[in-house]
């Protein structure tokens, strides 16, 4: 009885995977992407750019959660926020899952870059994927900085007007760009609806579409974590060279002194 | 759509090291699954859990409600934006700040953009082989963490300025 209910969840679950493959390819993807053969020894290494992609997971995550609750308004931002932070089931966790990981996200964003930096990672073909790498960091530096206003505490606040005055001082746009952010003369609703719609719309769409692009030219090129990887056939190419070289040395030798005529003891 | 990367296709033995691939294949490889993917997930484990016992041991931060009529709050940036605060202490004046506020941070951006084309020798993975980058980097590092030094220490010895 039970061997043989055995062998028709085999048969059904086997169906289904066939069914699914058939249609959609997935198995053949999925045994794509997690068979690839990476770097053995560098796996540590590449655990700082994957730890990246879950710290920023964890903020679209708990950024969604937290919209259940915030209200966007210079009346309701700091009570929404308090009210997190006090009421809500376990809003404390999310909030404060948020904040942490938002700084654990700098910090390894600044590993994961001086990693990249330091072992030579940028290198060709890899150029574009460095690029990509740099606008990332760029609006995830736009995020942090629009999401401090948005708890509407006198920190958030005050930060976020001195920095809209830091940027006022930009040659030429800092004006344009600083009317744009604040929508209007100072600091006010305005601006809190256009942090909001920068921080949890216009940056997060932009940003998810081109860890895509980060993770595409990842694959397309492999990773390269270190010079170290390459040890060993670094090692069987300047034993061939060295070896190629002497063999040429001596061939000119042997031309110079007009002995043996060259060529025939080429090995 | 993932075409492999040059040289895979062929067995280690028959493959003749030339300086075009010899980075085509690392020495040793493991499978991404379960290899990577294990090593990926405890790093982010350790992360999630760090942020849980973070989030009640250290509440995020929420001060008294912004009111826009106050005149004499000092703001503080959050700690991943001490340098540049740090380094607009060394700009000081109307006439300088535009230059450091964003001149500089701009023409850093770019220079940062420009890396992989500004050291295009495609031999020299390795920071040893490359001193000037390397160096350059390194310099930069310690500008970075002794900005954040001393913005740290300006923060503790006047809290109020």
């Amino acid at each position: 009885m039970i061997g043989r209910m055995r062998t028709q969840t085999t048969e059904a679950s086997k169906f289904l995977v066939d069914w699914m493959e058939h249609r959609t390819g997935i198995v053949t993807i999925m045994e794509h992407f997690l068979y690839e053969p990476v770097p053995k020894r560098g796996a540590w290494l590449y655990t700082l750019g994957s730890a990246v992609l879950f710290t920023i997971t964890l903020q679209f995550l708990t950024g969604i959660l937290l919209l259940f609750y915030y209200v966007p308004t210079t009346d309701h931002a700091w009570n929404s926020v308090s009210y997190i932070m006090t009421e809500a089931y376990f809003g404390q966790l999310i909030r404060g899952i948020h904040y942490w990981s938002a700084n654990f996200l700098m910090a390894v964003i600044g590993l994961h870059m001086g990693q990249v930096f330091f072992s030579g990672g940028y290198k060709a073909p890899r150029e574009l994927n460095w690029v990509v790498g740099v606008i990332l960091l760029l609006l995830v530096i736009g995020l942090a900085f629009t999401g401090y206003l948005l708890r509407w505490d006198q920190d958030g606040f005050w930060a976020s007007v001195v920095g809209m005055k830091i940027g006022s001082y930009s040659p030429f746009v800092g004006a344009y760009t600083i009317n744009f952010l604040m929508g209007g003369d100072v600091a006010g609703p305005g601006t809190l609806s256009r942090f909001f719609a920068l921080h949890v719309w216009l940056l997060p769409a932009a940003i998810a579409p081109l860890i895509g692009v980060h993770l595409y030219l990842l694959r397309r090129h492999g990773v390269f974590g270190s010079e170290f990887e390459y040890t060993e056939r670094l090692a069987k190419l300047h034993e061939r060279q060295r070896l190629e070289e002497y063999a040429d040395y001596e061939l000119d030798d042997d031309d110079e002194n007009g002995r043996d005529g060259g060529g025939s003891r080429r090995e | 759509m993932y075409a492999a990367a040059t040289g895979k296709a062929k067995p280690v033995e028959e493959e003749v090291i030339t300086e075009e691939n010899v980075y085509s294949r690392p020495d040793e490889t493991i499978a991404f699954f379960p290899g990577q993917v294990l090593k990926d997930g405890y790093v982010s484990t350790f992360i999630l859990l760090a942020c849980v016992v973070l989030s009640y041991a250290a509440p995020a931060p929420l001060s008294e409600p912004a009111d826009t009529a106050t005149v004499d709050y000092v703001p503080r940036p959050e700690w991943f934006f001490f340098f540049y605060e740090q380094m607009l202490m060394f700009f000081p004046g109307y006439a300088l700040i535009s230059f450091g506020a964003v001149v500089v941070p701009t023409v850093f951006i770019v220079l940062l953009f420009a890396v992989p084309w500004l050291d295009r020798s495609p031999q020299h993975y390795n920071s040893i082989s490359r001193p000037f980058a390397s160096v350059l980097g390194i310099l930069v590092l310690i500008i970075v963490i002794l900005n954040m030094l001393l913005a740290v220490s300006r923060i503790i010895n006047f809290p109020e300025a």
